[in-house]
C-alpha cells in the first residue's frame, strides 16, 4: 500500500471514529436535552401560574374570604405535589441565588425584612427568585 | 483540539455560542437563560443574574455597563457622562485610564469584563464537557485600538486566548452567511437594551470593511419600557387620583407588566395589563386594568424610533451612500422585534430586513462561526448530503407509501414489511417513486422490478420486506425479499439524490399546489381499501365459519357483502359512502363474531379470525417497523 493511501486510510479511520463518537455523544446529549426541555416547558407554565397565584393571594389578603383561602390553599397543594416549594425568606440572610433585592429598608443589615413577592423552587432549583426588602442596618 | 467559542460581550447582556457539527448553538447559562446580564460584583465574585439580583442592596459594589469604560481615559467625555449615571465609583487608574474602585480596591475594566468572560467560559465548558481555551470576542465597530486591546486583555485574564476580535456588525453579517456573497453593501441596525448602533459594511471576497458607523449610546429597549410605565402611571393618576411613582412596590409590578406588554405586542395587536390589588385607598383595594393596543404603543414610542433614524441618516451620509445602494439590511438587538421598528427600517432602506436569526443571539452566533473557521473545524465536518425528495413505493390503489422522507441525511437505510393484495398472488411489483405527492402517478418513477415465486397464500399473509438503502454516493439500492422463501430481487438506481435545485423546487411547489386535492384522492383510495378489507374479512368469515353461522346472520352478511362489492365497483362512489359501508359491515361481522365467540367459549372450541387481515407486527434489528404490514402491489 502506498504511503499516500495509508495516510488516507488513517484519515478516514479517524473520521469514522469521530462520526461514531459524535453519534454516541449526540445520543446522550439528546437524552439530556429532552430532560431540559421537559423541565423548561414545565417551568414556563409554572411561572405563568405563579403570577395567577400572586394575584389570588393579594385578593385573599384584601378580602379575607374563607372560601377564597380554601381555593388558594388547594392551588398551593397542587403546586407542592409537583415539587414546587416556596422559598423561605422570613428573617434569613439575603441570598442572591434565591432572592432578588428590590429595595432596602429599616432593619438588621443583610436580613430580609419583608417579602414583596414570594419565590419558588422546583425540585430544589429556583423557578422564580423571591423579591425582597433587605435591612440596611445602622439603626439598632 | 478544543472548540473556539464565540462571545458577544455586550453593554447590558452577553451571549455565548459554539459551532457544533457545522451548526451554531447558543449556550444556556447555569441560571437557565441564553443571555448573561453584564453585571459583576467583584468582591463576592458574583456575575450575571446573581449580581443583578443584589444590585439594589449593594449599588456601590455592583458594576454594570463596564463596556462603556473599556480602554477609555478617565478624562474622556463618555466617562464623564457615565459617571453621572452609575452609582459605583469611577477613578483614574494606571496611565490615567478609567477604572472602578470597590471597597478600597481598584479594578480595571478588563478585570471586570474578564469575570463575565469567565462565566461564559464556564457555561460553555459545562455544556461541552471539555475545557475551552480559545474564543472570538465581538466589539462595536467604533471601538478604537486601545478598546480592542483592552477587550483582548480581558479574555487573557479570563484564561481565554482571544483568537480574534471582530466587529459586532461583521459577526451579524457572518451569522446570515453574507460573507459568501460578493461586493455587497450591508446596513446593520442594532437596537439593544441600552445602546443603539448603525453600521454600514462592504464585503468583497470575504473581506469586511466598515464604511461608516454611528449611533446613540443612550438609546435602547429600556427607553421603550419606560414610555409604557409613564403612560400607566399617568392613566392611574387620571382615574384614581393616586401618584404611583412614589410607591416602590407598585412601580416594581408596573415595570414588569410594562415589559411583558411590550413583548406581547410584537406578536398580538392588543394586550391587557391587569394588576389587581395594586394599592390601597381608605382601606379599599384599587386595581389597575388597562388595555394597550399596538398602535397606541407605536404612538408612544414613535419619538424613540425617530431618534434612531437620525444616526442612520448621518451614517449613510458618511458612507456617501443612498438607501438604494444598500443590498442587505440586518436587524440586531431584542428591540428590533417590534414590528414598527422593522417597518421603519424597511421603509427607509426600501427592502425587507434579515431577521430570521434571533436578534439577541445573532452576534454571538456570528462570533462562533468565525471561531469555527479559525479553528479549521469546517474541515473536520464531514459534509453529508440529504435526499432532496421523498422516496417510496407504490401500494394498493396507486397510493405512494414513503420509506425515506425528504431531507434525511444519507447514507441511510430503511426497511418495511409489505404484503399481497389478492389471494394466491405469486408476484409483486415494486415501483420505486420519488416525489412529494401522495398518489403514485404524480411522482417520478425511478425504476420498477418484479419479485415472483411467492408461494400461494391468502392475501395479507406473505411478508415481503422492502429495503431502501442510499449509500454515501447517492446510489439507491432497493431490494424486496419474501420472508418465507428468502427469495430476493433488487435494483440499483444511480443519482437518486442528485437533482438540480430547480427540479427539487418545482416538485416541491407542485406538491404544495396540489396538496388538498391529492389528500382527497388519497383519502378516497384509502376508504376504498378499507372497505375492500372489510369485505375480505366478511367473506373469510362466511367460508371459515360456515358451519357455525346461524342462517339469519349468514343471509344478512351475504347481503352486506354483495352490496359492498357493488359499491366498490362504482367509480363515482365517494369517500363517505365507502366509510359508511365499511362501518356497517365491520359492525355486523363484529357482532356475529362475538356471538360465535361466546358460543365457542362455552363449548371450549377454537374459532376463526374475524379481525381484518394484513395486520402483522415485525421487529427488525431491535427496531419496530410500521406496526401494520401494508397491502402490496397488485400484479399486472
Amino acid at each position: 500500500m502506498s504511503k499516500k493511501l495509508k495516510v488516507r486510510v488513517t484519515d478516514l479511520e479517524e473520521q469514522l471514529k469521530r462520526a461514531v463518537a459524535d453519534y454516541h455523544n449526540l445520543e446522550s446529549r439528546v437524552e439530556k436535552e429532552i430532560g431540559n426541555f421537559k423541565r423548561s416547558s414545565l417551568l414556563s407554565l409554572v411561572d405563568k401560574l405563579l403570577g395567577v397565584l400572586d394575584d389570588l393571594q393579594r385578593a385573599e389578603n384584601n378580602l379575607k374570604d374563607r372560601g377564597l383561602t380554601m381555593a388558594v390553599n388547594q392551588f398551593q397543594e397542587v403546586l407542592a405535589s409537583e415539587g414546587i416549594e416556596e422559598i423561605k425568606t422570613d428573617g434569613v440572610n439575603f441570598d442572591p441565588q434565591a432572592m432578588d433585592c428590590v429595595e432596602m429598608g429599616k432593619g438588621k443589615k443583610n436580613i430580609i425584612v419583608k417579602t414583596l413577592l414570594k419565590g419558588y423552587t422546583l425540585n430544589g432549583q429556583v423557578v422564580r427568585p423571591a423579591k425582597v426588602r433587605v435591612g440596611q442596618g445602622g439603626e439598632k | 483540539m478544543g472548540k473556539i467559542i464565540g462571545i458577544d460581550l455586550g453593554t447590558t447582556n452577553s451571549c455565548v455560542a459554539i459551532m457544533e457539527a457545522g451548526k451554531p448553538k447558543v449556550i444556556s447559562s447555569a441560571e437557565g437563560g441564553n443571555l448573561i446580564p453584564s453585571v459583576v460584583e467583584p468582591a463576592k465574585g458574583l456575575v450575571g443574574d446573581l449580581a443583578k439580583r443584589q444590585m439594589v442592596l449593594n449599588p456601590k459594589n455592583t458594576i454594570y455597563s463596564i463596556k462603556r469604560l473599556m480602554g477609555r481615559r478617565y478624562k474622556d467625555k463618555e466617562i464623564e457622562k457615565t459617571k453621572t449615571m452609575v452609582p459605583y465609583e469611577i477613578v483614574s487608574g494606571k496611565d490615567n485610564m478609567a477604572a472602578v474602585k470597590i471597597g478600597g480596591k481598584v479594578y480595571t475594566p478588563q478585570e471586570i469584563s474578564a469575570k463575565i468572560l469567565q462565566k461564559a467560559k464556564a457555561d460553555a465548558e459545562a455544556f461541552l464537557g471539555e475545557e475551552v481555551k480559545e474564543a472570538v470576542v465581538t466589539v462595536p465597530a467604533y471601538f478604537d485600538d486601545s478598546q480592542r486591546q483592552a477587550t483582548k486583555q480581558a479574555g487573557e485574564i479570563a484564561g481565554l486566548e482571544v483568537k480574534r476580535i471582530i466587529n459586532e456588525p461583521t459577526a451579524a453579517a457572518l451569522a446570515y452567511g453574507l460573507d459568501k456573497k460578493h461586493n455587497q453593501t450591508i446596513a446593520i441596525y442594532d437596537l439593544g437594551g441600552g445602546t443603539f448602533d448603525i453600521s454600514i459594511l462592504e464585503i468583497g471576497d470575504g473581506v469586511f470593511e466598515v464604511k461608516a458607523t454611528n449611533g446613540d449610546t443612550f438609546l435602547g429597549g429600556d427607553d421603550f419600557d419606560r414610555k409604557i410605565v409613564e403612560w400607566l402611571v399617568e392613566e392611574f393618576k387620571k382615574s384614581e387620583g393616586i401618584d404611583l411613582s412614589k410607591d416602590l412596590q407598585a412601580m416594581q409590578r408596573i415595570r414588569e407588566a410594562a415589559e411583558k406588554a411590550k413583548v406581547e405586542l410584537s406578536t398580538v395587536a392588543e394586550t391587557d395589563i391587569n394588576l389587581p390589588f395594586l394599592v390601597q385607598r381608605d382601606n379599599k383595594a384599587l386595581h389597575l386594568e388597562k388595555k394597550l393596543t399596538r398602535s397606541k404603543l407605536e404612538q408612544m414610542t414613535d419619538e424613540l424610533i425617530e431618534r434612531s433614524m437620525k444616526p442612520v441618516e448621518a451614517c449613510m451620509k458618511d458612507a456617501k451612500l443612498k438607501p438604494a445602494d444598500i443590498d442587505e439590511v440586518i436587524l440586531v438587538g431584542g428591540q428590533t422585534r417590534m414590528p414598527k421598528v422593522q417597518k421603519r427600517v424597511s421603509g427607509y432602506f426600501g427592502k425587507e430586513p434579515n431577521k430570521s436569526v434571533n436578534p439577541d443571539e445573532v452576534v454571538a452566533v456570528g462570533a462562533a462561526i468565525q471561531g469555527a473557521v479559525l479553528g479549521g473545524e469546517v474541515r473536520d465536518v464531514l459534509l453529508l448530503d440529504v435526499t432532496p425528495l421523498t422516496l417510496g413505493i407504490e401500494t394498493l390503489g396507486q397510493v405512494r407509501t414513503p420509506l425515506i422522507e425528504r431531507n434525511t441525511t444519507v447514507p441511510t437505510k430503511k426497511s418495511q414489511i409489505f404484503s399481497t393484495a389478492a389471494d394466491n398472488q405469486t408476484q409483486v411489483e415494486i415501483n420505486v417513486l420519488q416525489g412529494e405527492r401522495p398518489m403514485a402517478a404524480d411522482n417520478k418513477s425511478l425504476g420498477r422490478f418484479v419479485l415472483d415465486g411467492i408461494p400461494s397464500a391468502p392475501r395479507g399473509m406473505p411478508q415481503i420486506e422492502v429495503t431502501f438503502d442510499i449509500d454515501s454516493n447517492g446510489i439507491l439500492n432497493v431490494s424486496a425479499q419474501d420472508k418465507a422463501t428468502g427469495k430476493e430481487q433488487k435494483i440499483s438506481i444511480q443519482n437518486a439524490t442528485n437533482l438540480s435545485n430547480e427540479e427539487v423546487e418545482k416538485m416541491k411547489e407542485e406538491a404544495e399546489k396540489h396538496a388538498a386535492e391529492d389528500e382527497e384522492k388519497k383519502a378516497k383510495v384509502e376508504s376504498k381499501n378499507n372497505l375492500d378489507n372489510a369485505v375480505f374479512g366478511a367473506e373469510k368469515m362466511l367460508t371459515d365459519l360456515k358451519d357455525k353461522l346461524e342462517d339469519k346472520d349468514k343471509e344478512e352478511l351475504e347481503k352486506a357483502v354483495k352490496e359492498s362489492k357493488e359499491l366498490l365497483g362504482k367509480e363515482e362512489a365517494g369517500k363517505e359512502e365507502h366509510e359508511e359501508k365499511t362501518q356497517s359491515l365491520s359492525a355486523l361481522t363484529q357482532s356475529i363474531g362475538s356471538k360465535i365467540h361466546q358460543a365457542a367459549q362455552s363449548a371450549q372450541s377454537p374459532q376463526g379470525e374475524t379481525e381484518e387481515e394484513g395486520k402483522k407486527e415485525k421487529k427488525k434489528n431491535g427496531e419496530e417497523t410500521k406496526e401494520q404490514a401494508e397491502e402490496g402491489e397488485i400484479v399486472n
